[in-house]
């Protein structure tokens, strides 16, 4: 007998645009101590599955259309308001994807802990106390005592989502559905988290529901993967024949973007330098009269027709060093040349003309577009402004640079908000590469984007370095992506360079103890 | 492939459309935006469609309830009270849009320069604004309007001079919440000059709550005329504004309710359509709910 | 906490100044004086009056010695009132004012708090209709309006409760209370509603409802004090604003309140009044003020935090 068996799920969203199918009969089971993974994309239904099972889907606008789900001998979904509240926290228990926004910002980390106890258990408020701080200890939180009456806001990320898994065992519950628990976390945290989750299921025997996007996370701890797509289930089973004979289509997209591999061929060593940075430093000054070196002391020389990949965690001043050599922040010291020029020394006005050639790609393809502003007018602007192009011609560039990127030439008109992202992202690679840049910076530019369309972004950033001649720096956390992308590789931590040489000799032979702790970390399917 | 490749493009919708279309379904505020257009229209026209003279007695029939020829009856001098609530309309309009238009031109540019400056400027610019705001301002209107006499101009300013400080407020917030946007980043790095960022991506992504809240500030506007001549600190008679009326009707409410009624249900028929136009308004308008 | 307090004391000196020297020359730049009403007041005894209230010095001298007195605690003697002082006037209305201020509020923060979050349970749904039209109906009849409407429905027509007065009939209060109440009850309703709309989207909402928690304290314990703090803001400097604002309602129920001095201070030239209640309300605007700040630094954790003494 499963612990959980859900058959023939479905859950729909009636709005006023239409009828949404956010889950098509779904099927499956847990049992106890054993991992059920469901990944899929953003929107593929799989959040809304798992909530739905408890009644946490605001309802309307939605419904669950059809479907049972066995549970402790009763169907979950068809029990009473009164019966489901009982079960909540106490036999089945959530953890949710970021822990910042799924904690109470304005109640004590103990108040929340206590919480669940003190609804399904007729303890007192001592014994709960007591208990709770028991079950911090046990996911790892020092000096618990001390801590408890601490407000959210005081932990760090990774120590937060310890906090969250307390809050979900402090019931003992038989269930744990666990959405997403890793993905606002970096690499190192993600690893210490997921350890500590299979720690705690194997000694509480747990049946756990894994919702994740990314299957090279649940590689290792799922028993069971359910490959969800659009509402619906496209491919069910155990992880090594999923990886092994993957049957859908879908499903070998999302295991060609997580077994993303090594750069083809590297292209024939050019040693013209384009960019050179010399002993960067950009400080900046934090209340309590602290600095921050955000930057601390970075050299090194960008070369032409290359991609540098700058990797880290955040915070470890990567996104700082990508603008402070583009000048959007001014640097605290050191020097960034470009070609004979001292950019550093430059004042704004000098520094303006000089802008064309080094453009930025943003992570937040729907923050870094100006929604009042269409295709056409994101694309002309550059075009215009630095007169790379007459009045009559500026159509047909602009209809050449959404060639280049692979836009729609009927899509000239729209606005930022009627694409996707993924689109939008291509409009942005669009602007930057108007002004006919020699250096580009693209941070993070992939990683606000849902599983499957990175590799397209990513294939079409390979092709226009190729093809323009760029130079590149690539700031990402993500090491599958920069082994895919990169030529060289600079491992920042904590404003630092640590390391730093060719993509494949650094991934053979890290030096630094960071840069193995790093490489191991990372989530990999093989 | 022949003509012309833009023949075939798509036509954009951009977020001006999108809550254009937005407000169109909401049918409290497109109620009262054709309330506002109609009351707009009649004050524009009160000098012709007005029925009576305004200065038209008729003391022999004294206050009359409505009837065929007074439709909303008369008061104790004999005079037509519809005449007198449109012309009344017509002042509390233009104090209403021109104080209104004094506040944004104030607000607007001061936020806008504390927050694209920023630092030590905006800083000080606030402070000032932050006492301001802690000043008894009714206080300074009375004061000002019992010195210096009841001066229409001196009325607009004095009011436009107190509402101005929420625009700016409203303003600055949204001009830094824009610079810290990546497309502003953008902007800089294709070497814009300033003047390019603030008319090209700063100005137009303002002007919607900048729009929400001038339609909502119409209304506290004329709210605090009425007021003010309601205290008989505003308007003078022989002019007459909805607020100088309601205080007559007041006072003599017991004997003649519509002297009341009448004149305070176009104040508050005028402040209802404002007000659903304006709330329609920041419905559309709000960049959270264009999202999805 | 204690540091925060004194800091904002410590600037509300300079709005206190600012106040007490634009109202002191303003008042004095305008034409006419306190005497110039009385024509019959002969040459010498207008010298007599203006020595005796110091008005034939120098401005600078004038406005010295009234920053002595204020720094004294002492608004002097009004001008138009012989032998009472500002002080005296303003404590005799004073309880009238406050009591009448303090049930509109109370109104106002209980009636608009439930209406608001009883809206926010439901969106767009007749629940949420329903209070939310009552509140646009209590923005759009202001006090002058709403006043004598009550008095002409409740007090004329169906005689149900006293016109006017304050404390010498039973049920004499409710009809001025519930007009001051209704634009601040409306407001509240308004705020409640758009904080809690927007705290109950957040994901900890969620999180308190997988713990299993009933839905009264779901919204109570995790809704409410995030939902307030609009309201909170609001609440102080609308006090200030209830204790200044009433002069309509005062006059409307002839209510013996510290209103109708201003308004007649204001057309009497009485300088000395005229200072004592402006310096009076800006007092009341700053302290409220500073209550409603600190109130959401206790409600705000993250505010609190920042206050709190760093550790040594």
């Amino acid at each position: 007998m499963a612990l959980l068996e859900v058959e023939d799920l479905s859950v729909w969203f009636h709005t006023r645009n239409g009828v949404v199918r956010a889950v098509e009969q779904v099927s499956f089971s847990v049992d106890a101590g054993e991992t059920l993974a469901i990944v899929g994309e953003s929107g593929s239904g799989k959040s809304v599955c798992c909530y739905s099972l408890l009644g946490l889907v605001p309802m309307p606008p939605g419904r669950i259309e059809s479907g049972r789900a066995r549970f402790a001998g009763r169907d979950l979904l068809r029990l009473a308001p009164r019966q489901l509240r009982a079960v909540r926290g106490n036999q089945i228990a959530t953890i949710c994807q970021d822990p910042m926004t799924c904690l109470n910002p304005f109640l004590s980390l103990g108040e929340q802990l206590m919480e669940p106890l003190l609804q399904h258990r007729k303890v007192s408020r001592r014994a709960a106390r007591a208990q709770a701080l028991e079950l911090l200890e046990e996911v790892g939180i020092a000096d618990a005592g001390r801590r408890f009456g601490a407000y959210p806001h005081e932990f760090s990320g990774g120590m937060r989502q310890r906090v969250m898994i307390a809050m979900a065992l402090i019931a003992e519950p038989k269930l744990l559905i666990a959405d997403e628990p890793t993905t606002a976390l970096d690499v190192t945290i993600q690893a210490q988290i997921l350890r500590l989750i299979a720690e705690i299921q194997a000694r509480r025997n747990l049946g756990v529901i894994f919702v994740s996007h990314d299957l090279a996370v649940v590689a290792d701890i799922a028993d069971h993967i359910l490959v969800m797509q659009d509402g619906r289930v496209v491919e069910r089973g155990a992880p090594r024949t999923l990886f092994r004979d993957p049957q859908h289509p879908y499903t070998r997209k999302l295991l060609a973007a997580s077994r993303r591999g090594r750069k083809a061929a590297p292209p024939p060593p050019q040693r013209e330098p384009v960019i050179g940075i010399e002993g960067l430093r950009t400080w900046f000054s934090a209340p309590g009269g602290r600095t921050v070196k955000a930057v601390d002391d970075v050299s090194l020389t960008l070369y032409r027709n290359e991609i540098l990949g700058v990797v880290g965690e955040s915070g470890s001043g990567k996104s700082t060093l990508g603008r402070s050599i583009l000048q959007l922040v001014k640097p605290t010291a050191g020097s960034v040349r470009l070609g004979g020029t001292e950019l550093t020394r430059l004042n704004e006005s000098a520094l303006r003309p000089l802008r064309r050639h080094l453009q930025m790609i943003f992570q937040d393809p729907y923050a870094s577009l100006n929604p009042r502003m269409s295709v056409f007018d994101a694309l002309a602007e550059p075009l215009r402004y630095h007169r790379l192009a007459s009045r009559r011609d500026v159509t047909a560039q602009v209809l050449a640079l959404m060639d280049d990127v692979g836009l729609p030439r009927s899509a000239i008109r729209k606005y930022p908000h009627e694409f996707s992202g993924g689109q939008r992202q291509r409009i942005a690679i669009g602007r930057a590469l108007a002004t006919r840049p020699e250096v580009v910076v693209a941070d993070e530019p992939v990683s606000a984007l849902d599983v499957t369309i990175p590799a397209q972004i990513l294939d079409l950033i390979l092709a226009l370095v190729a093809r323009h001649n760029l130079s590149l720096i690539f700031i990402s956390h993500d090491l599958s992506v920069v082994r895919y992308l990169c030529d060289r590789v600079l491992v920042l931590h904590r404003g630092k360079a640590v390391e730093s040489g060719a993509t494949e000799e650094l991934w053979a032979a890290p030096q630094a103890a960071y840069t193995r702790e790093l490489l191991a970390a990372a989530p990999r399917l093989d | 492939m022949t003509g012309d490749p833009l023949a075939q493009a798509e036509r954009g919708v951009s977020l001006w459309r999108d809550a254009w279309l937005r407000l169109r379904r909401n049918r409290l505020a497109v109620a009262g935006g054709l309330m506002l257009i109609l009351l707009c229209a009649l004050a524009l026209l009160t000098p012709w469609i007005a029925p009576y003279d305004y200065k038209a007695q008729d003391l022999a029939l004294g206050a009359a309830p409505p009837s065929a020829a007074h439709w909303l009856g008369t008061d104790t001098l004999g005079r037509d009270l519809l005449t007198h609530v449109l012309w009344g309309g017509r002042i509390s309009f233009a104090v209403g849009f021109v104080a209104t238009a004094v506040a944004l031109a104030i607000g607007v540019l001061y936020g806008t320069v504390a927050g694209y400056v920023g630092g030590r400027v905006d800083a000080v610019m606030m402070r000032l604004v932050d006492i301001l705001y802690a000043l008894p301002f009714m206080i300074f209107i009375i004061l000002l309007m019992v010195i210096f006499g009841r001066n229409l101009v001196l009325l607009f300013l004095a009011i436009g001079a107190v509402e101005w400080l929420t625009m700016a407020r409203i303003v600055r917030g949204q001009v830094q919440a824009l610079k810290q946007q990546e497309f502003i980043e953008a902007a800089v790095s294709l070497g814009l000059s300033r003047w390019t960022i603030i008319r090209r991506h700063l100005i137009p992504n303002t002007l919607g709550p900048v729009i929400v809240y001038t339609t909502l500030t119409i209304p506290s506007v004329m709210l605090l005329e009425a007021f003010l001549s309601f205290l008989g600190l505003g308007i003078q008679p022989p002019a007459s504004s909805w607020g100088l009326l309601i205080s007559y009707g007041a006072e003599t409410m017991e004997e003649y309710p519509w002297l009341l009624i009448f004149p305070g249900l176009a104040l508050s028929l005028t402040l209802f359509s404002l007000n659903f136009l304006g709330d329609g308004l920041r419905d559309a308008l709000d960049p959270r709910i264009a999202k999805d | 906490m204690l540091r925060f307090i004194l800091h904002r004391l410590l600037q509300a000196i300079p709005v206190l100044l600012v106040v007490v020297t634009a109202t002191f020359f303003l008042i004095r730049l305008a034409p006419g004086g306190p005497f110039s009403a009385d024509k019959a007041v002969a040459p010498e005894v207008l010298h007599a009056l203006e020595a005796r209230y110091r008005l034939d010095q120098p401005l600078s001298a004038q406005y010295l010695s009234y920053l002595g007195d204020l720094l004294r605690g002492d608004f002097g003697p009004s001008f138009r009132y012989p032998g009472r002082s500002v002080d005296e006037m303003i404590f005799t209305g004073l309880p009238a004012t406050a009591e009448l201020g303090l049930y509109a509020l109370l109104i106002s923060l209980l009636l608009g708090t439930a209406a608001g979050v009883i809206a926010a349970l439901r969106p767009n749904s007749a629940q949420d209709y329903v209070p939310m039209s009552a509140a646009m109906i209590g923005i759009c009849l202001p006090s002058f309006l709403l006043g004598p409407l009550l008095i002409l429905v409740f007090g004329i027509w169906l005689d149900w409760l006293p016109v006017s007065g304050w404390g010498n009939v039973p049920g004499d209060k409710l009809l001025p209370a519930l007009t001051l109440a209704a634009g601040y009850t409306a407001y509240v309703a308004r705020l409640s509603r758009g904080g809690m709309l927007e705290v109950l989207a957040q994901d900890y909402i969620r999180t308190a409802r997988a713990k299993g928690l009933p839905e009264w304290l779901v919204v109570c314990k995790h809704g409410l004090r995030g939902g307030l703090i609009p309201v909170v803001a609001f609440a102080g400097p609308a006090f200030a604003g209830l204790l200044s604002g009433s002069f309509v309602v005062e006059t409307i129920f002839q209510i013996p309140g510290l209103g109708r001095f201003y308004v007649q201070a204001a057309f009497n030239r009485d300088y000395t009044m005229i200072m004592g209640t402006t310096i009076f309300f800006a007092v009341l605007i700053v302290a409220f003020n500073l209550l409603a700040d600190i109130a959401a630094v206790w409600l705000n954790p993250r505010l609190r935090q920042q206050y709190r003494k760093p550790a040594a």
